[in-house]
């Protein structure tokens, strides 16, 4: 997995590359929770994001639920049709934010 | 390429989550020989990869080891038989169970992916020198 993360004012934008497993979402929290923490808006882009399992679908919502606790917002943006997939499978189509 | 109506492939792979990304690059490979649709092909390969997922996590619970797992798939007259093997902690059946799906929180979401995917989930005794074996089974048309 690889990342690049950019500002636009108060939403940071975390473009996620690869394939995110259980091997790879410590990273994924150390990137995306100081920025839920710094109280940004984060748009995670999943759409080069080409495998997703459980691990991956774990780190979305508890970035959700961390962003909720803020009072700010998880919005997923540009999600891959697999990654879509997991996420409906998952049931948090309604859940998740969606954008 | 001609698709192939039978396969028996297995595999040893180092228990760790460094491993699953293997895991998935046999399971498509042996995958590519069969003449099924690539979205059963990508949730199959996601059950594979949550199944060794569960090896890792669960019946060595992170810890480091030499230990290997093994996993074999098979097709067979349209029955698709994936099985894993490994020498971790006895698996407790009673205590295999997904976390309740609308019960919102992380974790607990990739055995409720294998179940929603297969079409059996069987944990038997492994056979020495294994301690854990379980199936996984799902009918294929092509």
């Amino acid at each position: 997995m690889s990342y690049k993360v950019t500002e636009e004012g108060d939403i940071s934008i975390v473009h996620l590359d690869g394939e995110i497993d259980m091997d790879v979402t410590e990273k994924a929290k150390e990137i995306i929770m100081p920025l839920i923490e710094a109280k940004k808006e984060v748009h995670l882009n999943l759409k080069e994001v080409q495998y997703m399992d459980s691990s991956g679908i774990s780190v979305l919502i508890e970035s959700h639920q961390k962003a909720n606790e803020m009072g700010k917002k998880v919005i997923l943006k540009d999600i891959s049709k697999s990654v879509l997939k997991v996420i409906m499978m998952a049931k948090l189509e309604q859940i998740l934010n969606l954008g | 390429m001609v698709a192939l109506r039978q396969i028996s492939e297995q595999r040893d792979f180092a228990v760790s989550s460094a491993s699953l990304k293997d895991v998935r690059s046999f399971s498509r490979e042996v995958f590519e020989k069969v003449n099924i649709d690539q979205d059963l092909k990508d949730e199959l390969v996601l059950a594979i990869a949550e199944a060794a997922q569960n090896i890792v996590k669960h019946a060595y619970q992170g810890e480091d080891t030499e230990d290997k797992m093994e996993i074999k798939i098979s097709l067979n007259n349209g029955e698709l038989e994936i099985g894993f093997f490994d020498k971790g902690r006895p698996v407790d059946k009673e205590n295999v169970r997904h976390r309740k799906i609308d019960d919102v929180k992380p974790g607990g979401l990739g055995t409720f992916f294998i179940q929603q995917i297969m079409d059996a989930v069987v944990f038997k005794e492994g056979e020495k020198p294994w301690i854990n074996h379980l199936i996984l089974t799902k009918k294929i048309n092509y």
